[in-house]
């Protein structure tokens, strides 16, 4: 194992995590361009390993929201069903895909991330009129409360349009599977435009689910052997340090700062990534 | 209408403290196989490399979260709960599906 260049996956997966977590995305949308454009890493390799802090990031993350109450299992469970039947899909589709149209698809994402960064969350009209009788959510039993620690009591909220949110969820899984990233671009709209969820509820759900979406492509991809210990373990240590010392980095730096530091890297690396989808490289190590 | 039937605050207990413990578990195994070779360690027990220790480490992740829908698989059943019991063993499966069809294209994709 080549010690320098280990070292050099730790670093830059702290910095990825701990940006990434500050703000709430997964760190795989940094990592994966990173890896591919300075660590000369193959896009499967680097897809494979970067799903592995995936994983790291959300076990890690959902323990918190889990105490706080925030996180709806049985909405989660029940997202699951598409999340990682689109992984499936995902790893599947990642064998037949040419590679240069999963450059594409990356900037892609990197972009419409970069706009929801700009554009703010707002709070999803929680009207607590009756849900339809007949709607899934409603036979499932999924609609729920939460703590909310301003008004010093329990918020109840209804969740809404389940097959829509279902739909949605199995896109998030595919790009999950096929970019290595936890597919926030796709759950955020997911959940607060299909289920209506309030938004600290939507964010500690799909983190808890992204683990699982996370785990059941990187469990085929280490089936075929596609996971590289050398490169997946830098980057899943460096990933679970980045998590912890995004949450402290989020007390110190002003929000509004870091979204706008966020937005410049992800328009780069989207550019970096459209040029590597036509064949054009400007980096040292892209052969 | 009530709508407070989804909190689980037991099963959330349990899989916040699975989910923390397991992170550390699996981070320490991973720290272990990286930094055994610095010391010019041959290994531990049956791993032989750190390379190994640091595969150990990653199989656990993935593991994790596949431990996760496990305990939920059974807190559901053991409250007579079989349709989110179904619902569970459904992901489960397909994760089991995932892993299998990717044993059977082991070594396809290049780089």
């Amino acid at each position: 194992m080549n010690f320098g260049f280990g070292a050099w996956l730790f670093a830059i997966s702290v910095g990825a995590s701990a940006l990434g977590g500050a703000l709430g995305m997964a760190s795989g949308i940094f990592i994966v361009p990173i890896l591919i454009m300075f660590g000369g890493v193959g896009i499967h390799v680097a897809v494979a390993a970067s799903l592995v802090s995936v994983i790291a990031c959300s076990c890690a993350s959902s323990a918190a929201f889990l105490r706080n109450g925030l996180t709806n299992t049985r909405v989660a469970i029940v997202l699951e069903t598409a999340t990682t039947l689109g992984a499936l899909t995902g790893v599947l589709l990642a064998g037949v895909f040419p590679v240069s149209l999963l450059f594409l698809l990356f900037a892609v994402v990197l972009l419409l991330s970069a706009q929801q960064m700009m554009a703010r969350r707002r709070e999803p009209v929680a009207a607590l009129d009756e849900a339809g009788a007949k709607s899934w959510a409603t036979a499932l039993r999924l609609h729920s409360s939460y703590p909310d620690r301003v008004l010093g009591r329990e918020v109840p909220y209804l969740v809404r349009r389940v097959p829509l949110g279902l739909a949605l969820m199995y896109g998030a899984g595919l790009i999950s599977a096929l970019l290595g990233i936890g597919s926030g671009v796709l759950k955020i709209p997911a959940m607060d435009t299909a289920l209506r969820l309030p938004i600290k509820v939507s964010s500690a759900t799909s983190n808890f689910m992204i683990g699982v979406t996370a785990a059941a492509s990187a469990a085929a991809y280490f089936a075929r052997g596609d996971i590289d210990p050398t490169i997946a373990g830098p980057v899943a240590l460096g990933s679970v340090v980045g998590a912890v010392l995004g949450a402290r980095l989020l007390m110190v730096v002003s929000g509004e700062k870091l979204r706008m530091l966020f937005v410049v890297v992800l328009v780069a690396l989207a550019a970096q990534m459209l040029l590597s989808a036509f064949g054009v490289h400007l980096g040292g190590h892209a052969s | 209408m009530t709508v407070n039937v989804a909190r689980q605050p037991a099963l959330e207990r349990l899989l916040a403290y699975v989910l923390h413990g397991g992170t550390w578990l699996a981070t320490c195994i991973i720290a272990l196989g990286l930094a055994l070779p610095l010391f010019g360690s041959r290994g531990v027990g049956l791993a032989t490399t750190g390379e190994e220790i640091v595969t150990a480490g990653i199989a656990f992740f993935i593991l994790l979260p596949v431990l996760r829908v496990m305990l939920m698989l059974v807190m559901f059943v053991r409250e007579g709960d079989y349709r989110f019991g179904a619902i569970a063993t459904l992901v489960l499966a397909i994760i089991v599906l995932g892993a299998a069809l990717g044993v059977r294209t082991a070594g396809g994709l290049p780089g």
